[in-house]
Formats: structure tokens, C-alpha cells, sequence
């Protein structure tokens, strides 16, 4: 995970933004900075100015006071529209145009831009091709056709289409169903690993927000009251409603649920020497803890096998590896 | 007192109609102005009131006809066993409901003759579409869930039907009663060009005589009828 | 509805369907008991009424109940061969019928009689009714695309149009009135035709500007309404005398609007009035089509640095478009009605054949009025469904296909 406190210059910064409506204070002078790479997720309850802080930056809504800087510049003395073709947005309905084929929606952006046409076309083939769309499927079909995943790939998808630095993603997986949801949210770590962008991300799902983080920024009443990676927040959340929002009690397997197997397991040398496996079952060392402490509880063992993608045996993990972190290693 | 509110706009259109209907012909001088030249300036071969009464009754009985079986048509035929019926009934109300008011009006001469009973006839026939159709309209828009747990729940057709179905689709059941007594004022009032003593006829003989204050007295009258009725609607919806 | 009720009865063992039976004994009963056709020595000595027995003798008659009779036996095991069946014979029937009328209009009118005529009884019209019915209802079971439900109708107008100027059908009394008036009828149907576009028109202009100012301005919104509600409250005689009177003055006080053809009677008061009756309907709907477009689409639209005028013309627009398309629809069915009733004070069109009939005590002549009408509404109203089912499809979002 990236550095926080980083000394590289960062590609959004807020300083003390501001939105007022009426007499409504929606976000209330909030600073942030988010570095060029970093996928930061805006995490909080409905209402609490998350939205509007992530449209802010689009411009979609004028912030009232403060600054919001894009490389230095800025937002306020770019032109809307310009900047908006410069930003990546995509959002939970995916607001695709149900006139337009998938193909056409996809190009928006770069026909706004003015691009050649077989640019285009060549664009619009290769994001198909790496949302895991077909293009002989998929490029003349109209929204209504779409599944509620395929849908929110060709929202992405369009979000990308002119290469943006910057992408904006307003809860874009909330209306799907968990199973879909969660091959999205894989899928989008792939294409970061990708593709590098700056991602700010909205969602009021904490499982989503430590999926995906590289920050979180939990906001309550259009404040921030903390921000951090996953894990600095699990270890010590700022307050009671951080706490409460990353699940209270769950907390223990929250913070599991983000730490490899092969981070606590004892490596192949260390285990009984010749002794029979406890147990035919193994889990892997990618897998988190929190699936291997499940497997343990369901099938009542205290020790797993490790293997490794090969499936080679690699290594165990007992009761107490999991959950005593140990300080030494041996 | 808060009902003398609810009823204030209908209350108030009825009163400025039975005021002017009643000292109309007090208003000559402000024809002359008007027509200067025509020789009676008040329509004298009815009284105004026995016009307003017999447009009313015109009125009354076609939609009262119109209601009763337009809504009985649309109930039976979302009935179980009616249902083979229903497509072509909720076609058959739409596509009526293109055919102009007048040319309804006039092909019942043919039929059955002058008068104010052809007038009926027509008014209901025509009456009948809106009614239907939004009857229909109301009862299918029911979602079936609410359908679905009032079978559930042991409810027999008949109380569904008077206790789920009627009053869930009364709003809009209402909305196409009142478009129907709405057209049904206005072909009444051409009625009269097919023999029907209708509030038309000061406006016909107007017409016929280049009499603009005759003209004039019908349509205000007419206009002030269908605002007072619509405002009724309005209260009741 | 008619997709499932087509689904059950393409199951082999399917039950009768009793709507074609019920229409088949009301066609029974109006063929055995109703005069079909009159015959008059001329225009005004009342014609006297002749059943199918009396025009045909047993044979036509038995011919015809064998033809209902053969329509039942198909309805009584509707299985999708017999519906289609039953359609190809009631469809034939319903092309016949007018060369049925060429060969009784021939053998009814000796050469000679120039001024004799064939009236349409209450037997035909009922037996034209209860065609069309089972015709429609056909269609609706058997589901019919478009395409062949409007080859269909086409079929039906042809045969129509060619009984029509063979020549065999001008002993019919509404080709006589017909002949009688053909430039009127021609004069007065172009003149319906332009009123009802230029009402239409302009109406679409007007409130295409009122739909856009209530969007900037809000508070314009109720005010307008209830206006134009007010508007379509009042009967069409109502706002036409209305009218007249202050158009009178105004011509008479400025002469150069008397030149231009603004007076009390005449098109200006239809003109105006049906203007005003057809702004609620086309302004209600240009609204709500404007306003209603999901605000999740513009809104990623605007995110995605559309200009407003993009947003406008690329996504609004063509969105709204089918509902406002609705609009026209009503506002042009209801104008070809109303601008019949304006023949009253003056305004022309078909209507003067209505109102000059009842007059007379014409029947036939209303009918020259009358029929033409519904013909054109139902036309249009065809034309603009079709029109705006079309452009539903080419969105992607055919009426059935919501995702």
C-alpha cells in the first residue's frame, strides 16, 4: 500500500472546501489531499456529504468555499466542460443513454473530444475488450439488453474512454447483487493494477470500502473524522461511529478479512516433521485469514495446510498463528 | 365550515350562473352595445333557466347511463369469465375514442331520428369510452400484490371487488368520469343542431339571425355550466 | 395481454371462444332481421328497406349463415389454424362487401333512373360493425405484426377504393350527394386538412415555448395549467361564441384585419379557439416528456462535460421525443373533430356537409360529412402511434422490451 505521508505532490487536493445549500451546510471545510495512483474511498452513512464531495470535484456542484486544486490548478478557472471530458464518472444507475447502442455510449467522451472516428472505433474495441465485454455481443446492443453487471462495465468503460487521469465513481456497484458486485470490485482491483488512475471512490458499504482502499476517508455529517488504509483504521478507529461503521464487534474479522494467510503462516521447516496432516483440508496462502478461520470453525480443526498456487504444500496455520500476531519470526 | 371551503369554487360558479341565467334579460342594454343593430337583444323562445335545466337533464341522464354501463362493462370483463372479452373491449374503447363527438352525434339522426333522445343515445354511446376505458385502466393498474394477498387472504370476488378493487381505481375511474361529462356539455350544446332544447340553441339561432348577443348570452351560459360541474369534479377527485 | 392469451390458445386442446361466437349469432341475427340496404326513387321520398331475403332470395340467405356458420366451427376449436382461418374469411367478407353492393346496386336501379338511390340500412352498417369487431379481434389473438396488421387494413382500403371508382357503387346515395359536390367536397376537405395542420403547428410551436419557460421558471407551472385546463373545460360552441364577438369588433375597428379575413365568423375565432383547446394536451405532454427524463441520464451526462446544449439536443430531446410525439397525436384527433363543429360559425371543412345535412334532413349528406371524419381520425391516430412506436424501437426501447 502506498505511503500516506508521502512527499509526492497530489493530484487532488481539497483545502478547507465548503457546500452550503441554503442554510444546510453539506460538507463542512474538509482538506484532503489524494496522490496521483491512489484509489481513496469516500466512506460514511446517506447524508453524510460523501456525494457532494465526489461531484464537487467534477464541478456537477460548485463548492461554496475553500479550493479544490487538479495538478495545482484550479478546478474554478478551468472550463467545466473541459475539465468534466478530463474526468472519468461513473454512477450507480450507470446513466447510460437508452437511445444509444453500448458502442455509441462508450464513445461519448472521445467524439465530445473530437477524435477521428477510427480512433474511436479502435478505442471503443479495446475498453470492450477489457471489461471482458464481447464486441460482436455487445457493441450494438441497446442499455435495456444489458444485465445490471454488464451494464455497470459498459458505465466504466465509458468513464475510460478518453483515458482520463481521473476517475469518479459515485457507489457504481450499489443496485447489483452481491455476487456480481464482488466480481466487479475484483475486477476494478485488476484494472488498477493496471491502469494506475486516480480513483475517488463513493460508497457507504465498509466491506466494499476495505476491499478496494488504498484510503479511507470516513465522513459523518459532512465531516472528515478520519482517514487512513484499512488497516490503521481497524486498529484504531478515531471514535464510536468509526467503530460502529467498521462493523463494532466484527471489527476482529473485518481486520482479518484483510490479511493474507501467507503473512501468519508457519513456512514448510517449521511444522512437525514426518507427523500426518491434521486434516486433508488446506487452504491457500493468497487466501485471507478470515476464510481459513472459517474453514476452521466449520470443520472444528485448530491447524490448516498451506498450499501455494501449485497447490505444493507450503506450509500450516494453526488457532493460534491466526490469531496472535507474532512479533519474532522464527 | 371547512366543507363551505372545499365547496367554495363550484359554489361560486353556480351562483354567478343562476344569477346571470336569471337577470339576463336585464342585461339589454349591455347587448346593444354588443348588437346594435339586431332587433331583440335577449333570446326570447325559452327561458334561460328552462334551457340550463334541460342541458342538465340531457346531461344527467346520458352520463348517468354512460356511467352505469360503461363501468359495468368494464367490471364484467375483468371478471374471470369475462376475461375472453377484454381485449377486444379495451380496444374497441380506445379506438371509439378517436371518432369525433360530432360525427357521433350526427350518424344517430339516421338512426333514430330529431330530438332530444337521439341526443341521449349519442351522448351515452360516446359517454361510454372514457369511462371504460379508465375503468379498465384503474382496476388492471392494481399491482398484483395487493391482488394476490387479498386472494390470500380469503377474500371472496365480490368483496374484492367492492372493498380492494372499486376504491383503489376510483381516482382514475373519477378522472374518466369527468372527461366524459366534460365532452358530454359540449356535443349537448351542438345537440341542438339535431333538434335538442339544450343551452346550443340561443347560440344556433344566433348564428342563423347574425344575432351576436344571442350568441354570446349561450356561451357564457354553456361556459359557466361546464366550469361549475368541472369545479364539482375537481372537489370530488 | 394478447401475447398470453395467445400463448394459451396455441395449446392444442383450447377452449371456444366465445367472443366470435357471441359476434357471429349478433351477425345472425342483424343479417335475417335488419334491411340491409333502401331504395329511394330519388333524394327526398323515404326508401323502402330490403333484407337480405328480399334481395337474394334463400340462396344468398343460406349462403351467408353457411359462411357464419363455418366462422363458429372455427371459433368453437380456436386453435391457431382455425384463428387464421377465420381471419383470411372474415377479411375476404369485409373486401366483398362493397362489390356485394356493386351487384345490388345493379340489379336494384334500372338504367334509366337517374335520381333513384341505394341507401345503407342499419342491417349493413351493424353487419360492417360486427366484422370489423371479430377482425380486430382476431388480430389480437393471433398476435399479427404490424407489418401484416397494416397490409391488412391496406388490403381492405384497396378493395374499397377500387368498388369506389369503378363506377359501380354511384347509385349509392352518398356517391350521389358525392357527385353532386365533388369540387365542394374536395375544396372542403383540403380546407379541413390545412386547418387542422396549421392548429396543429402552431400549437406545437407555442407550447414548445411554454414547456421550456415552466422548466426555467417553476412558478409558471401551475398558473399555466390551470389555465389551459380551464381552457379545455369550456365546450367548443361556448369558446367559438365567445370569440366571435370581440373578433367582430376588432375587424371593424382595425379594417386591415377585416382584409386579412379576421372577423366573427369565418377561420379566425376555429383558428383561435382550437389553438387554445389544443394547448393543454400538447403542452402537458411536451412537459412531461422534457421532465421526465431520467435525471440520473443527464446528470451522467453533464459529468461527462456535455455542453447544456448537447445535453439538450442529444439526450433530452431525443428522449422526450415519443411522449411528445403522444401529444401531437391527441392534439391532431381532437382538432379534426373540433374543426368540424367550427363549420357551424362559418369556418368551412367537412363539417359544412354535417351541418347543411341535418339541415336538409339529409341523411346521406351528414354521411358525406360524417364518415370522411372518422376515416381521417383514425387515420392520423393510426399514423402517429406507428410513428411513435417506430421511433421507440430505433431507441432500443420497443414497448414491450423494458429492461
Amino acid at each position: 500500500m502506498p505511503d500516506q505521508s508521502g512527499a509526492a505532490p497530489a493530484l487532488i487536493e481539497l483545502d478547507a472546501v465548503t457546500k452550503r445549500f441554503g442554510d444546510a451546510t453539506a460538507v463542512d471545510a474538509i482538506s484532503l489531499a489524494i496522490p496521483r495512483g491512489e484509489l481513496c474511498v469516500l466512506v460514511g452513512t446517506s447524508g453524510c456529504g460523501k456525494s457532494t464531495t465526489l461531484r464537487m470535484i467534477n464541478r456537477l456542484i460548485e463548492h461554496s468555499s475553500g479550493q479544490i486544486r487538479i495538478d495545482g490548478q484550479q478546478i474554478r478557472d478551468v472550463d467545466e466542460q473541459r475539465l468534466r471530458r478530463r474526468i472519468g464518472y461513473a454512477i450507480q444507475s450507470t446513466g447510460l443513454f437508452p437511445h444509444w447502442t453500448v458502442a455509441r455510449n462508450i464513445g461519448l467522451v472521445p467524439r465530445l473530444l473530437r477524435w477521428p472516428a477510427a480512433r474511436i472505433a479502435a478505442r471503443v474495441s479495446e475498453l470492450l475488450a477489457l471489461l471482458g465485454l464481447d464486441e460482436d455481443e455487445f457493441a450494438g446492443k441497446y442499455p435495456h439488453q444489458l444485465s445490471g453487471g454488464q451494464a455497470q462495465r459498459v458505465g466504466v468503460a465509458r468513464a475510460l474512454a478518453a483515458d482520463p487521469e481521473i476517475l469518479l465513481m459515485d457507489e457504481p456497484f450499489g443496485a447489483l447483487d452481491p455476487i456480481t458486485r464482488e466480481s466487479l470490485q475484483d475486477e476494478l482491483l485488476r484494472l488498477q493494477a493496471r491502469l494506475h488512475k486516480t480513483i475517488v471512490f463513493v460508497t457507504h458499504d465498509m466491506d466494499e470500502a476495505l476491499k478496494l482502499a488504498d484510503r479511507l476517508v470516513v465522513m459523518d455529517t459532512g465531516r472528515i473524522v478520519q482517514q487512513g488504509s484499512a488497516a490503521a483504521l481497524l486498529q484504531a478507529p478515531a471514535n464510536a461511529f468509526v467503530e460502529s461503521l467498521l462493523g463494532g464487534r466484527d471489527r476482529g474479522l473485518k481486520h482479518a478479512a484483510l490479511t493474507r494467510v501467507a503473512e501468519r503462516m508457519r513456512p514448510l521447516t517449521d511444522a512437525q516433521a514426518g507427523g500426518p496432516a491434521v486434516d486433508t483440508l488446506g487452504v491457500s496462502a493468497d487466501d485471507s485469514l478470515r476464510q481459513a478461520l472459517s474453514l476452521m470453525l466449520w470443520h472444528g480443526v485448530d491447524s490448516l495446510l498451506v498450499s501455494d498456487t501449485q497447490g505444493q504444500v507450503v506450509g500450516s496455520l494453526s488457532l493460534q498463528d491466526a490469531v496472535v500476531e507474532r512479533n519474532t519470526r522464527a | 365550515m371547512s366543507w363551505l371551503r372545499r365547496s367554495s369554487a363550484p359554489l361560486a360558479w353556480a351562483l354567478l350562473l343562476v344569477t346571470l341565467m336569471l337577470l339576463m334579460p336585464r342585461l339589454e342594454e349591455g347587448f346593444r352595445l354588443i348588437a346594435p343593430d339586431a332587433r331583440t337583444l335577449i333570446y326570447q323562445r325559452d327561458s334561460f333557466a328552462s334551457l340550463v335545466a334541460n342541458h342538465l337533464l340531457v346531461v344527467g341522464v346520458a352520463s348517468l347511463c354512460a356511467i352505469l354501463l360503461g363501468m359495468g362493462a368494464a367490471i364484467l370483463v375483468t371478471r374471470p369469465w369475462g376475461r375472453d372479452f377484454l381485449p377486444l373491449v379495451s380496444q374497441l374503447a380506445s379506438i371509439g375514442q378517436t371518432f369525433p363527438p360530432v360525427a357521433v352525434l350526427a350518424l344517430a339522426v339516421p338512426v333514430l331520428g330529431f330530438g332530444s333522445v337521439p341526443t341521449i343515445v349519442a351522448l351515452v354511446l360516446y359517454g361510454l369510452l372514457p369511462i371504460v376505458r379508465n375503468t379498465l385502466v384503474g382496476i388492471q393498474g392494481i399491482s398484483p400484490g395487493v391482488m394476490e394477498s387479498a386472494h390470500g387472504m380469503g377474500m371472496s370476488g365480490r368483496q374484492i371487488l367492492w372493498q380492494v378493487e372499486l376504491p383503489l381505481a376510483r381516482p382514475v375511474i373519477l378522472a374518466g368520469i369527468r372527461t366524459s361529462v366534460t365532452i358530454n356539455i359540449a356535443t349537448a350544446a351542438i345537440g341542438s343542431t339535431i333538434g335538442a332544447r339544450t343551452l346550443g340553441d340561443p347560440i344556433i339561432a344566433g348564428i342563423v339571425n347574425g344575432n351576436t348577443a344571442f350568441i354570446l348570452q349561450g356561451a357564457i351560459l354553456i361556459a359557466l355550466l361546464a366550469l361549475c360541474v368541472d369545479s364539482l369534479f375537481e372537489r370530488l377527485q | 395481454m394478447s401475447n398470453v392469451t395467445s400463448d394459451t390458445c396455441a395449446l392444442p386442446p383450447a377452449a371456444p371462444n366465445p367472443v366470435l361466437l357471441v359476434l357471429t349469432a349478433l351477425a345472425a341475427g342483424a343479417i335475417v332481421g335488419l334491411p340491409l340496404v333502401s331504395v329511394q326513387p330519388n333524394r327526398i321520398m323515404p326508401g323502402e328497406g330490403l333484407t337480405l331475403w328480399a334481395l337474394g332470395g334463400p340462396m344468398a340467405l343460406t349462403g351467408a349463415l353457411m359462411v357464419l356458420a363455418g366462422l363458429t366451427w372455427l371459433a368453437w376449436r380456436p386453435t391457431r389454424r382455425a384463428l387464421s382461418a377465420a381471419l383470411t374469411l372474415v377479411g375476404l367478407c369485409l373486401a366483398l362487401l362493397p362489390w356485394a353492393l356493386v351487384v345490388v346496386a345493379a340489379a336494384q336501379i334500372e338504367p334509366g333512373m337517374s335520381s333513384a338511390r341505394i341507401g345503407l340500412g342499419a342491417g349493413l352498417w351493424a353487419l360492417l360493425f360486427l366484422l370489423l369487431l371479430m377482425l380486430l379481434e382476431l388480430i389480437n389473438r393471433l398476435a399479427l405484426s404490424p407489418l401484416l396488421r397494416w397490409g391488412l387494413l391496406l388490403g381492405l382500403g384497396l378493395s374499397l377504393l377500387l368498388a369506389l371508382t369503378g363506377g359501380g357503387l354511384d347509385g349509392l346515395a352518398l356517391m350521389r350527394e358525392y357527385h353532386g359536390r365533388r369540387a365542394a367536397f374536395h375544396a372542403a376537405l383540403r380546407y379541413h386538412l390545412l386547418l387542422v395542420s396549421a392548429v396543429v403547428g402552431i400549437s406545437l410551436l407555442l407550447a414548445a415555448g411554454l414547456a421550456l419557460a415552466m422548466r426555467r421558471w417553476s412558478g409558471l407551472r401551475r398558473g399555466t395549467f390551470s389555465v389551459l385546463s380551464v381552457l379545455q373545460t369550456i365546450p367548443s360552441l361556448a369558446l367559438f361564441g365567445l370569440l366571435l364577438a370581440p373578433l367582430a369588433y376588432l375587424a371593424v375597428r382595425f379594417t386591415w384585419l377585416g382584409d386579412l379575413g379576421v372577423r366573427g365568423i369565418g377561420w379566425a375565432p376555429a383558428l383561435i379557439a382550437l389553438v387554445a383547446y389544443s394547448l393543454l394536451p400538447m403542452t402537458r405532454n411536451a412537459f412531461v416528456a422534457l421532465d421526465e427524463v431520467a435525471a440520473d441520464v443527464t446528470d451522467a451526462a453533464r459529468g461527462m462535460g456535455m455542453s447544456p446544449a448537447q445535453v439538450f439536443w442529444q439526450v433530452r430531446l431525443p428522449l422526450a421525443l415519443p411522449v411528445m410525439l403522444e401529444g401531437i397525436r391527441i392534439t391532431a384527433v381532437q382538432a379534426i373533430g373540433l374543426a368540424a363543429v367550427a363549420a357551424l360559425i362559418g369556418a368551412g371543412g367537412l363539417g359544412t356537409f354535417i351541418f347543411q345535412g341535418l339541415g336538409q334532413a339529409a341523411m346521406d349528406l351528414v354521411l358525406l360529412g360524417a364518415l370522411p371524419i372518422i376515416l381521417i381520425a383514425l387515420l392520423v391516430d393510426g399514423l402517429f402511434s406507428a410513428l411513435a412506436e417506430q421511433l421507440r424501437r430505433a431507441q432500443g426501447r420497443g414497448e414491450t422490451a423494458h429492461a
